[in-house]
C-alpha cells in the first residue's frame, strides 16, 4: 500500500465536511472545531457562555487495491479536552443533559471485507463502530450543534459485527452489538454483552442523490451496563437528497424517529422525533437549516446541572419534554494549500420547550428560566487531509451506487 | 364505628344470605331451575374520609413520619422558579384537625433530596438521611418534639453518594439505623450504624447487596427484610433468626423474587387478632414519571418457613403504583401510598393465601382485589393531581405526604 494524500477536491466545497473518500491506499485525515458558544438562558435564567475545543479527531482510512479489504480507525480527544460536555440545549445520553456527551477516544476502528457477486456487493464489517440504524453521524452534518433527537436516531461507539448487502438501489445491513451506551471517554464495550442487541436496516436509492432508509433496533439496557436497565425498541425512516450542484439546496434530510423503552413486555414510557435539515451554497456562502421536534426524558440530575443518574433512579423519570428547535448555520471555507482547510462559521439556535406530561416535577420553564433558550456560537472548523463525507455505514452499506465513487 | 364501614358489612351479609337461600331454595327442589353461575360482585373500595391538608408548594414533599401530637415531612429535588432545594424538613403539629407546619428545619446547604425520616421506638431520636453527594445521616434530639436539636451528622465513605432510605430499629436492646446506599460508581450497599451513643455514630457494617438498588429495609424480632430490587426480598438473621446472624454479621435466611422483581420496601406483618406473623407485604415499584404516573404491585409473601417464602397474593390498582406502607395490625389494614392513586387501604387480618377460583390468578396468587380485600381508597378523587410518597398510620389518622401538595389527614379505619 502506498501512502497516498489525494488533495481535497472541489467537492470540499459542496459540502462543510466533505472531502474525498475514495483514496485507495492509506489516507489520514484530522478535523477540530474551535468555537465558543452562549446559551441563553442555560439554567435558572443564567447565561452560560464556553470555549471549546470540540471534535478534534483523527482519522486513518485504509483500502486494497481490490478494495475488498478496508479499515477505518478514528480517534476522537473529546475526553481530553471537553470532559464536561458541550453546551447543546436538549441534547441528552449517556448521563449528559442540556450538554453533548464527548465521545469515546477510539471512536471507531473497524475492518470491512467485501465482495462482488453477481452484481451484488456483500460485505462483512467489525470492530467499534457505528450501528447500521437511522441517520448518519450528525458529526459529518452540515451543523455544528447535534440535534436533540441524537440518541433517538442513532447508535454509536458499540462493538458491532454487520453483515451488508447490496443490488443495485437496494441495500440491506443487520448487525449485532452490544447494547451498554460508553460510561466515560475512555470506555470500551462490555465484551459479555456482545450481540444482547440487534438492528437492521433497508436503503433504496431510486434516483441519483436521493436515499430512503427504514431502520429497526432492538437495544438490550443501553443505559445501564450490567443489563439491568430498560430495553429499547426503536424504529427510524428517513429521506436524504445530495446533489452535486454547486449552488442553491445541495442537500436535505427529512427524518422520522422512535424509541419505546420496556421492561420486558412492558413499556414504560416512549419518545419521538421528526426532523428536517437542509444546506447549500450561495455563492461563497453555505448555510444550512434545521428544524426538529423531539421528545426527551426528563432525569433526575446529579452532580450540577448537566449530569443524571446512570443507571436512573428506580428507573423513573421527573417528565416528558417536547423540544421544537430550529437552527440555522452559515460557513464558508477557505483553502490552504491542498491538504488544509477552514471554515468559520456562525450557528444560532433557538428552541421552545414544554412539558408534556402534567404533573410534571421537571418544569422547563422554571428549570431553564425561560421557556424559550437561544444558542449562539461562532467558530471555525479545521480539516486535514482525508475525511469521509459520511460517517455511519461500512462496506456494502456506503451509499447507493450513484453516489458510490 | 364508621358508619360507612357498617353499611358495607350490611351489604356483605344481604348477599350472604341472598347467596344461601338460592342454594337452599335449589337444593331443595327438584323441578326447580339450576342456579346459574353468577358472577361474584366486588364492591368498590370505600372512600376514606379526608379531614384536610397542611399545604406546602414550594417544595417537593417526599416521606412523613407521625409520632405524638407531631409529623415530620421530607422534601425532595428543586421545585419553582426559584428551584428551591428539597434540603428542608418539616414539623407539623397533628393534634388538631388539621396540619398545622410549626416549624422548618435545614438540613445542610449542600442536601439536595431528603428521602426519609425516622423517629426511633422511644421517641428520642429523629433521623434524617440526606442526598445526594456527599451523603449524610444526621440525627435529632426530640426531647421537644417541636423543635429537633441537631446532635450529630454522620458521614462514612460508604454514603457519600446519598443515603436513599434510612430505618431505626431496635436489636437486643441496641438501637441502630439501616442506611440503603443505591449504586453510582461503586455497588449498592446496605450501612448499620450503631446509635447507642447518637453523638457519635459508629458504623458495624457495610455489605454490597442490591439488583441494581437496595431500596428500604424493614427490622423487626432480629430479622432484617432487604428490599433489593430485582434480587427480590431477602431474609436475614441479625439476631433473632436462629441462625447466628449479628448485625454486624446477617445471615441469610431465606429469599424470594417476587412477581415482576422491582422490590422496593418490605413490611412483616403481625396480625394481633390471630398472632399471625406469617406475612410479608412487599411493595413493587414499577417506574413512573414522578408527579404524573406510577406502577407497581403490593405482593404478599407468605414466610412460614422463612428459608422459603412463597408469594400468595397480590394487590394490582390500576393507573397506579405503590411506594410506601403504614399498617394498623391492631385492625388489620395496610396502607399504602399509591402516588398517582392516592392512598390504598387493604384489608390484611385473615389468611391472604386462601380464596376461591374466582379470587385466584393464572399463577395460583389471590387477587385481593377479587377477593374483596381492596377496602378504601383516598385522596384519588381529590379534585387535584395528587403524587403520595408516604403514609404513616397513627392513633386512628393516615397521614400522607404529597409531593405536589404537602401533608394531608385522613381517617383510618376499625373494624
Amino acid at each position: 500500500m502506498v501512502l497516498v494524500c489525494v488533495p481535497a477536491l472541489a467537492m470540499a466545497q459542496e459540502h462543510a465536511h466533505r472531502m474525498d473518500d475514495s483514496t485507495k491506499g492509506i489516507s489520514f485525515g484530522g478535523m477540530a472545531v474551535v468555537l465558543v458558544t452562549q446559551v441563553d438562558p442555560a439554567v435558572r435564567g443564567t447565561t452560560l457562555r464556553e470555549a471549546y475545543l470540540s471534535q478534534p479527531m483523527f482519522m486513518l482510512q485504509a483500502r486494497s487495491p481490490n478494495e475488498r479489504i478496508a479499515a477505518r480507525v478514528t480517534w476522537n480527544l473529546e475526553g481530553a479536552v471537553m470532559r464536561r460536555g458541550e453546551l447543546t440545549p436538549g441534547i441528552y445520553g449517556e448521563g449528559y443533559i442540556d450538554r453533548r456527551h464527548p465521545h469515546t477516544a477510539l471512536h471507531e476502528a473497524m475492518l470491512v471485507a467485501q465482495h462482488a457477486l453477481r452484481g451484488a456487493m456483500l460485505s462483512v464489517s467489525a470492530g467499534k463502530g457505528i450501528v447500521p440504524f437511522g441517520s448518519d453521524d450528525p458529526m459529518m452534518r452540515p451543523f455544528q450543534k447535534f440535534p436533540v433527537n441524537h440518541h433517538i436516531a442513532q447508535i454509536l461507539e458499540r462493538a458491532v459485527v454487520i453483515g451488508a448487502a447490496r443490488y443495485g438501489i437496494v441495500a440491506l445491513e443487520g448487525s449485532l452489538f452490544n447494547g451498554d451506551e460508553p460510561e466515560s471517554p475512555g470506555d470500551t464495550p462490555n465484551v459479555d454483552r456482545f450481540a444482547d442487541s440487534w438492528s437492521a436496516r433497508a436503503s433504496l436509492a431510486p434516483l441519483a442523490g436521493l436515499e430512503t432508509t427504514v431502520s429497526i433496533a432492538r437495544v438490550t439496557s443501553p443505559e445501564d451496563a450490567e443489563g439491568k436497565g430498560l430495553n429499547q425498541r426503536k424504529v427510524h425512516a428517513a429521506a436524504r437528497y445530495e446533489t452535486a450542484a454547486t449552488r442553491g439546496v445541495q442537500y436535505m434530510l427529512v427524518e422520522y424517529g422512535h424509541t419505546g423503552e420496556y421492561r420486558r413486555t412492558r413499556k414504560a414510557w416512549d419518545f419521538s422525533t421528526t426532523l428536517v435539515e437542509a444546506g447549500g451554497a450561495l455563492g461563497p456562502v453555505r448555510f444550512a437549516l434545521r428544524f426538529e421536534r423531539t421528545t426527551r426524558p426528563d432525569e433526575e440530575r446529579t452532580e450540577g446541572d448537566f449530569r443524571s443518574f446512570r443507571p436512573l433512579l428506580d428507573f423513573s423519570i421527573l417528565g416528558r419534554s417536547r423540544w421544537d428547535a430550529g437552527a440555522v448555520n452559515l460557513s464558508t471555507q477557505k483553502r490552504i494549500g491542498a491538504q488544509l482547510a477552514i471554515t468559520p462559521f456562525l450557528e444560532i439556535g433557538l428552541s421552545r420547550v414544554r412539558p408534556t406530561v402534567l404533573p410534571t416535577t421537571f418544569v422547563p420553564a422554571d428549570f431553564y428560566g425561560a421557556s424559550r433558550l437561544w444558542a449562539v456560537s461562532a467558530g471555525m472548523r479545521l480539516h486535514a487531509g482525508q475525511m469521509p463525507a459520511r460517517m455511519g455505514r461500512y462496506g456494502a452499506g456506503r451509499t447507493s451506487p450513484a453516489q458510490d465513487h | 364505628m364508621n358508619s360507612r364501614l357498617s353499611l358495607s358489612r350490611a351489604r356483605g351479609a344481604t348477599l350472604g344470605i341472598a347467596a344461601l337461600l338460592c342454594v337452599t331454595t335449589a337444593c331443595g327442589d327438584d323441578d326447580a331451575l339450576p342456579v346459574q353461575n353468577q358472577t361474584p360482585i366486588i364492591s368498590a373500595p370505600l372512600a376514606m374520609s379526608v379531614l384536610g391538608r397542611g399545604n406546602l408548594v414550594d417544595r417537593y414533599t417526599a416521606e412523613v413520619y407521625a409520632h405524638g401530637n407531631f409529623a415530620y415531612t421530607t422534601t425532595w429535588g428543586r421545585r419553582g422558579a426559584l428551584q428551591t432545594t428539597g434540603n428542608t424538613f418539616y414539623v407539623w403539629d397533628v393534634s388538631g384537625v388539621l396540619p398545622v407546619l410549626s416549624d422548618s428545619v435545614l438540613a445542610g446547604t449542600d442536601v439536595t433530596t431528603i428521602g426519609d425520616v425516622a423517629v426511633s421506638d422511644d421517641g428520642k431520636l429523629l433521623v434524617v438521611p440526606t442526598e445526594l453527594v456527599p451523603g449524610s445521616v444526621l440525627i435529632y434530639d426530640l426531647t421537644n418534639p417541636a423543635k429537633p436539636l441537631l446532635l450529630s451528622r454522620y458521614t462514612s465513605p460508604s454514603i457519600t453518594r446519598g443515603v436513599h432510605t434510612c430505618e431505626v430499629a431496635r436489636v437486643n436492646g441496641t438501637l441502630y439505623a439501616f442506611l440503603s446506599v443505591n449504586r453510582s460508581a461503586t455497588l449498592s450497599k446496605l450501612e448499620i450504624v450503631d446509635l447507642s451513643d447518637p453523638t457519635a455514630p459508629r458504623s458495624v457494617l457495610v455489605r454490597d447487596m442490591g439488583n441494581p438498588f437496595i431500596h428500604d429495609v424493614f427490622v423487626r424480632d432480629g430479622r432484617l427484610f432487604t428490599a433489593l430490587w430485582d434480587d427480590g426480598l431477602v431474609v436475614w438473621d441479625i439476631g433473632g433468626g436462629g441462625k447466628g446472624g449479628s448485625v454486624s454479621d446477617p445471615v441469610e435466611i431465606g429469599r424470594i423474587r417476587t412477581v415482576g422483581g422491582q422490590v422496593h420496601n418490605a413490611w412483616w406483618y403481625q396480625d394481633r387478632s390471630t398472632g399471625s406473623k406469617k406475612y410479608v407485604f412487599v411493595g413493587q415499584e414499577g417506574g413512573g414519571s414522578i408527579g404524573a404516573a406510577s406502577s407497581g404491585d403490593i405482593h404478599v409473601v407468605d414466610i412460614s418457613n422463612p428459608a422459603a417464602p412463597t408469594e400468595v397474593a397480590f394487590l394490582n390498582i390500576e393507573a397506579g403504583g405503590t411506594h410506601n406502607f403504614s399498617v394498623d395490625e391492631a385492625n388489620g389494614f395496610l396502607y399504602a401510598a399509591y402516588y398517582n392513586a392516592g392512598v390504598q387501604v387493604v384489608d390484611v387480618r385473615g389468611d391472604l393465601g386462601t380464596c376461591n377460583a374466582d379470587a385466584r390468578s393464572s399463577d395460583g396468587r389471590c387477587d385481593l382485589k377479587k377477593a374483596g380485600r381492596h377496602h378504601a381508597e383516598g385522596l384519588r378523587s381529590a379534585g387535584m393531581p395528587v403524587y403520595i410518597w408516604g403514609v404513616h398510620y397513627l392513633n386512628g389518622f393516615v397521614y400522607a405526604s404529597d409531593m405536589l401538595n404537602g401533608l394531608w389527614k385522613l381517617q383510618g379505619y376499625t373494624r
